[in-house]
């Protein structure tokens, strides 16, 4: 198999896109152009790979032409091309909401810049066969979003920052750590080749201890239980469309590091994994469920609720079978285009307020003002958050059940159909109180006029083309996704380690 | 004897760097980032630098001579660049906190408990 120059277009156009805007930087209107041009060409790419690699087998890409496993090598298996499809997909409707914001922070000559530098750590996370660069690209992502939210319109911004970064620079220090620990028992960081030992049913000293400290990070990064609290802050005072790419993409960078924990590298453990990450997805999907039902700020709410929704996924993997996982994956596919859509349309109500803000009080009644449009998709995507056909949300809920009957846990499954509940209460009644009521005297003033509604239109368009026209095709491939996923040896053949020319 | 100094130096720094990271002064919690990374570093040097008695050219390598590991430093070398820049933005974001709040203790900066 030779390389793949699809992987290469895949993460180095946003790169390439985020020097351009950088020397552009007098124009504001040319980089939000060139940011486009980019997230558009790399959702091509990612299009392409995710055909290959269904039509011909994992694909690669040998960096600089050195060969694994002394070169860095990219590789697209039906997981990582999924996921990058995804986060492709989803940038784009992030930068065509940048497109046409009115924030003052998208003025800065920084801002294009990073929020594709973003773009390049998060596909680069998805499509490395390598811990190091798996490591360079997480921590890219976490220095782009930090910055992007330290110069947020949000006076918090800056303070949610500083908390994010300490943590997280935390997290990645045990990243770091377990890195380290891997390299000094098995020689080597290539993916492939780690999985390869740790199959034979070779156990070296320090390999549990790495896998837990690689699990802690990647918790970290999707805002689990133990790791959550900085997620509400930090998702909230980022700028719209930063904070839609965030709560939708960037927790699932740590989402897709469990799944390669528990499906490459540590199969013979993953059930003691699976057993703490049910445990601990209950806990979010319960915690995060009543926290949303209680907060004061819309955006704040849907932040809450991806603690939630990220509790479900865990409970997916959780419960470990075949359907079980294809219920964990659809429900984390399908959770990107829901969460960012509502992030959006909470931050296009929050734009036509005078000085900017979701706060319930304020928002209540303001919908009367606003193009009524904007009513109906938040509640299509309200629910379709909480599991109601047509929309897409009502496949992944209808997923993860079948591989809760399939593993006969009746215990976490009452509490996943319980919360779908708890999620229509909590969605129907900020619908209601932004869009049904009339304003009270505490409602803020409105402006005549505010962000975009096209980039959230085509979310939702997208969400119900999901959950209808493509419903079948989405499930059949993740089924095949998992079925690739399942066998190790796919990955690791895929991967062509040795045949050194 | 010089690979239980290097550990015992490792796991002394781990230390100072995880007190640090800890401690209500903002300043002292970036310089605590930095000191755990110096660690993790080591750490990772430690991984390979001990295995041979020769440094990595390739003159000692094709004179058969066992080397030490020179993949680890490579890492190093990218592991600092990326500690390096999360240093400077934790910096400059402490920076901006104390023009802000007019402090760096992390007890008054809890304007977002409200």
């Amino acid at each position: 198999m030779t390389d793949n120059a699809l992987l290469l277009g895949a993460l180095a156009t946003p790169l390439i896109g985020a020097i351009l805007a950088l020397l552009s930087a007098r124009s504001n209107r040319r980089q939000r152009g060139i940011g486009l041009a980019a997230g558009l060409i790399a959702w091509g790419f990612a299009a392409g790979l995710l055909a290959q690699v269904h039509e011909y087998g994992v694909q690669t890409y040998a960096l600089g032409g050195w060969q694994p496993p002394y070169g860095i090598v990219l590789v697209a298996d039906a997981l990582g091309a999924l996921f990058a499809f995804m986060v492709t997909t989803v940038m784009v409707a992030g930068l065509l909401y940048t497109y046409h914001c009115r924030d003052k922070c998208m003025t800065y000559p920084a801002f294009l810049p990073l929020f594709l530098l973003m773009e390049v750590g998060l596909v680069g996370a998805m499509l490395t066969g390598d811990l190091f660069t798996l490591f360079v690209s997480m921590e890219l992502m976490v220095l782009a979003s930090v910055s992007l939210t330290a110069i947020s319109d949000d006076q918090f911004g800056l303070e949610a920052a500083l908390k994010y970064i300490l943590i997280s620079s935390l997290g990645t220090l045990f990243l770091l750590l377990g890195i380290a620990a891997m390299y000094a028992t098995f020689g080597t960081l290539n993916m492939a080749q780690i999985a390869q030992t740790l199959l034979t049913g070779e156990r070296p000293f320090l390999a549990p201890a790495a896998a837990l400290m690689l699990l802690c990070a990647f918790l970290l990064k999707s805002a689990v239980f133990p790791f959550h609290f900085w997620q509400p802050d930090f998702h909230t005072t980022a700028p719209t469309p930063v904070s839609a790419m965030l709560s939708s993409i960037v927790v699932k960078v740590g989402v897709y590091g469990i799944f390669r924990l528990v499906t490459l590298l540590f199969i013979e453990e993953a059930f003691l994994l699976e057993r703490l990450l049910g445990v601990l997805g209950v806990i979010g999907i319960i915690f995060g469920s009543l926290g949303a039902l209680r907060t004061y700020n819309a955006k704040r709410m849907l932040a809450y609720s991806t603690f939630a929704q990220i509790g479900f996924i865990l409970v997916g993997i959780g419960w470990g079978g075949t359907l079980a996982l294809v219920g964990a994956i659809v429900y984390a596919f399908n959770h990107a285009f829901i969460k960012s859509a509502l992030l959006m349309l909470m931050g296009v109500v929050a734009s036509y307020t005078k000085v900017k803000t979701a706060n319930f009080a304020q928002v209540y009644g303001l919908g009367k003002k606003l193009p009524p449009l904007l009513g109906w998709l938040v509640l299509l995507g309200g629910l379709s958050l909480a599991g109601v056909p047509p929309l897409n949300g009502f496949i992944s809920k209808l997923a993860l059940i079948q591989g809760g009957v399939d593993n006969g846990d009746w215990v976490n499954l009452i509490i996943v159909v319980g919360a779908g509940i708890l999620t229509l209460m909590y969605m129907i009644r900020a619908w209601q109180q932004v869009f049904q009521q009339a304003p009270l005297p505490s409602t803020a003033e409105t402006k005549p006029a505010g962000d975009s509604l096209i980039a959230p239109f085509l979310l939702i368009t997208i969400c119900l083309l999901l959950g209808t026209v493509f419903a079948e095709p989405l499930v059949q491939l993740i089924s095949e996704t998992v079925r690739q996923m399942l066998d190790p040896q796919i990955y690791i053949a895929g991967a062509r380690l040795g045949n050194g020319g | 004897m010089i690979e239980f100094m290097f550990a015992l130096a490792i796991g002394i720094l781990f230390g100072i760097g995880v007190f640090q990271l800890l401690r209500r002064d903002l300043i002292k919690a970036a310089i605590g980032f930095a000191i755990l990374f110096s660690a993790i570093n080591l750490f990772f040097l430690a991984a390979g630098a001990f295995e041979g008695e020769a440094p990595p050219y390739l003159s000692n390598v094709l004179a058969g001579r066992p080397t030490s590991d020179p993949l680890v430093q490579a890492l190093i070398l990218t592991a600092i660049v990326v500690s390096f820049g999360s240093f400077s933005l934790v910096l400059g974001i402490v920076n901006i906190i104390s023009q802000r709040y007019d402090t760096v203790d992390s007890n008054d900066v809890t304007q977002l408990k409200h």
